[in-house]
């Protein structure tokens, strides 16, 4: 083991005197990180911008608009029915509400119709303001019911309703979905550098053989397993460390709570750091060169990650996507983080875990069946 | 004793039979010539012997011990300089060293001593500290060679070490080797310059088409293609020349003048050139040169195998 740990010692020697190695192997997961606070940075207290379009300037309509502004982290503005799809399509307006002729007329009818809402971000932005607007359209619906049909009645109870003062406890539930989408985010961003660093890592193996290092060491007392067993244990000290940086930096220099257990991400992401091994063994085994392995990286890392959702939510991709994705480790961690931060406990999670452990296990099964044939007549004539 | 004995080995590749049947066995002490062309067979026995490539038939015996059933033995007592520069260029000189030695189990004070040692050797001690990238081509020659002896071998294989370096460094390098083997090391060495072979190997070993056909002293090779040897005397006046008297003596076949040049063709195996020197200073003949045309390596080379080392 000492001679193992010799080798070790050697390669991380050789890693970190390069100062291009450095910043690449410990400054890009920090950019990952930066990337997902600028992809979702600065929204803690968003405020909605709504604009108004108003057909039915009546006094109904008038107060519900006033209704809708005086509602917290809300924002109206009157635009006309010409340049309303327009600046939502430019996001200037997250959603625009279309009160048509006739509302008034048919909220005293007991039924409010002729209202409408627009808008291209979906339910999470018009939810908000839906749910605010149908209690508040449904309480002055009722009146009519209450005064059956005789208007004076009607304007009496809408009059003291609108006059009366109700003393209203609020409190803000503190919103983590932009923390947890960060850390998401950070994590795919990380999982993918952990992809580039293994296979640079591992790449080193067909750069000694090119280099005729590889077989300089092999003629002294150490052979080809201790030889990728060193090899296996720099890279994953190397990513034990990415691990840890990313972690610290996420949480106590840009103060983005994981909302899962440190131990939890840590061992989730050892779990990947094996698979990212495995799989940057078995692209150096199929790998002839470096021009090879470099094609073979590029085909498989920035393909995979963007599949599996480490750049975007995988939400938002088709379905055929989402069944591909199935397929790709990458896809699986993310799951298991993210049912994590839903509150499920590591150990519930076991199937995952499996997954992940038989993604890292058939890697490292194909690298050692190629290394094993990979000894070519050429190497040795 | 012998360092290493090879016996019938043998080295497939599929249908390809790489080394065939080789046996051979080098004595210490020896500084052992192996040639052969590319493809001969040379690096693959080399391998073999390294323990980089096993053997598909036959018995390697390094120290009385097999190499395959005592691998770290063999692998300790073997020093390796590959034809490629095989260095880390990331590393400097001394770090280098120190760790191609601690791969063989030196730590401490003591690997700080054979590293110092090494490099002192080939003559790097002042540029320990430096990258490799700023040497010279000999200097990394050098560093190779360093980079397997610090943990004093008793067996070093040196595969072509003064390829492509200056006369200079090639010089130090072939000193160097001998330095070694006053040190007690035996070494096996191959070269595509046959000059170099000649002045260092005390015996020879050629290979072809993976079988040894020749092995032997430069002189055993030598007569392997001819019993006969020129003589070239070179005279002021050959007029009172006596060819009969001249062929008369022991060994002598053939007495040719051409112009101030007595040509002679003699047996190999019998010393005569004294009695030959005698006859032209009775005869009052001045003599200006002396020259003697015997076969040189690339002669036996070419006759061997009909091909120069360089093909």
């Amino acid at each position: 083991m000492k001679d193992v740990l010799w080798l070790v010692q050697n390669m991380l020697r050789i890693l970190f005197k390069s100062k291009k190695s450095v910043l690449l192997t410990l400054g890009l997961p920090i950019v990952g990180i930066i990337i997902s606070l600028l992809m979702y940075g600065g929204t803690g207290t968003t405020n909605l911008h709504v604009g108004i379009v108003n057909h039915d300037s009546s006094r109904i309509t008038t107060d519900t608009i006033k209704f809708i502004n005086g509602l917290s982290h809300v924002d109206t503005k009157t635009v006309s029915p010409r340049t309303a799809k327009d600046e939502v399509a430019e996001g200037t307006l997250d959603c625009v509400i279309t009160f048509d002729k006739g509302f008034t007329k048919s909220v005293e009818s007991g039924i409010p119709d002729h209202i409408q809402i627009a808008s291209i971000k979906g339910a999470t932005v018009t939810g908000f303001v839906k749910s605010y607007l149908n209690n508040y359209l449904e309480n002055i619906a009722s009146f009519s019911k209450v005064a059956n049909g005789h208007i004076d009645t009607y304007n009496q109870l809408y009059k003291t309703y609108q006059q009366s003062h109700f003393k209203v406890k609020t409190g803000t539930l503190k919103d983590t979905s932009k923390n947890k989408e960060m850390t998401y985010q950070t994590i795919g961003y990380l999982m993918m550098f952990m992809l580039y660093s293994a296979i640079n890592l591992s790449g080193m193996i067909t750069r000694e053989k090119e280099g005729r290092t590889y077989f300089r060491l092999l003629s002294t007392p150490i052979n080809s397993r201790k030889y990728v067993l060193a090899n296996i244990l720099t890279n994953l000290c190397v990513m034990i460390l990415q691990i840890i940086i990313v972690i610290v930096v996420m949480t106590n220099v840009f103060h983005i709570h994981v909302s899962v257990p440190y131990w939890e991400i840590f061992v989730t992401l050892l779990l990947f750091a094996l698979i990212a091994i495995g799989l940057s063994l078995a692209v150096v085994a199929f790998a002839s060169s470096t021009s090879s392995m470099g094609a073979i990286e590029n085909l498989i890392v920035a393909p995979t990650s963007m599949l599996s959702g480490c750049f975007f939510p995988i939400d938002v991709m088709p379905e055929t996507i989402k069944k591909i994705a199935h397929f790709l480790p990458q896809s699986w961690l993310l799951d298991t983080i993210n049912k994590l931060q839903e509150g499920q406990h590591f150990t519930g999670l076991y199937l995952n875990v499996l997954i992940l452990l038989a993604f890292a296990l058939a890697f490292f099964l194909i690298a050692a069946y190629k290394f094993s044939r990979n000894n070519q007549v050429s190497t040795f004539l | 004793m012998k360092v290493l004995e090879l016996k019938n080995l043998t080295r497939r590749f599929g249908d390809f039979v790489a080394v065939d049947n080789v046996s051979l066995a080098i004595e210490e002490g020896e500084i052992f010539g192996f040639l052969g062309t590319n493809g001969a067979g040379k690096s693959t026995t080399i391998n073999m012997i390294s323990g980089l490539l096993r053997q598909s038939k036959g018995d390697i015996k390094l120290l009385d011990k097999e190499i395959n059933k005592n691998k770290k033995f063999a692998k300790s007592n073997i020093g390796m300089v590959p034809q490629d520069i095989a260095i880390y260029e990331d590393l400097t000189a001394h770090e280098n060293v120190q760790f191609f030695a601690g791969l063989y189990g030196l730590r401490g004070s003591e690997l700080k001593n054979r590293v110092d040692e090494a490099l002192q050797f080939v003559g790097l001690t002042s540029r320990a500290k430096d990258y490799p990238k700023n040497f010279s081509g000999g200097m990394k020659r050098r560093l190779n060679i360093a980079c397997a002896i610090a943990h004093r071998p008793k067996l070093i294989i040196m595969d072509e070490p003064t390829v492509g370096i200056d006369p200079q460094s090639r010089n130090y390098i072939l000193n160097s080797v001998h330095k070694l083997n006053e040190m007690g090391c035996t070494i096996i060495y191959t070269s595509h310059y046959m000059e170099e072979v000649e002045e260092i190997c005390s015996r020879i070993a050629i290979i072809d088409h993976g079988k040894i056909i020749a092995e032997g002293t430069k002189e055993q090779l030598k007569a392997i293609i001819t019993d006969t040897k020129d003589i070239w005397i070179g005279v002021h006046s050959p007029e009172s020349l006596n060819i009969s008297t001249l062929k008369a003596i022991n060994g002598v076949n053939e007495v040719q003048v051409d112009e101030d040049v007595v040509k002679i063709n003699s047996r190999a195996d019998v010393n005569n050139l004294n009695r030959i020197i005698q006859y032209f200073i009775n005869s009052g003949i001045e003599i200006r040169s002396i020259d003697e045309q015997a076969p040189n390596l690339d002669t036996v080379f070419l006759t061997l195998t009909g091909r120069t080392l360089r093909d």
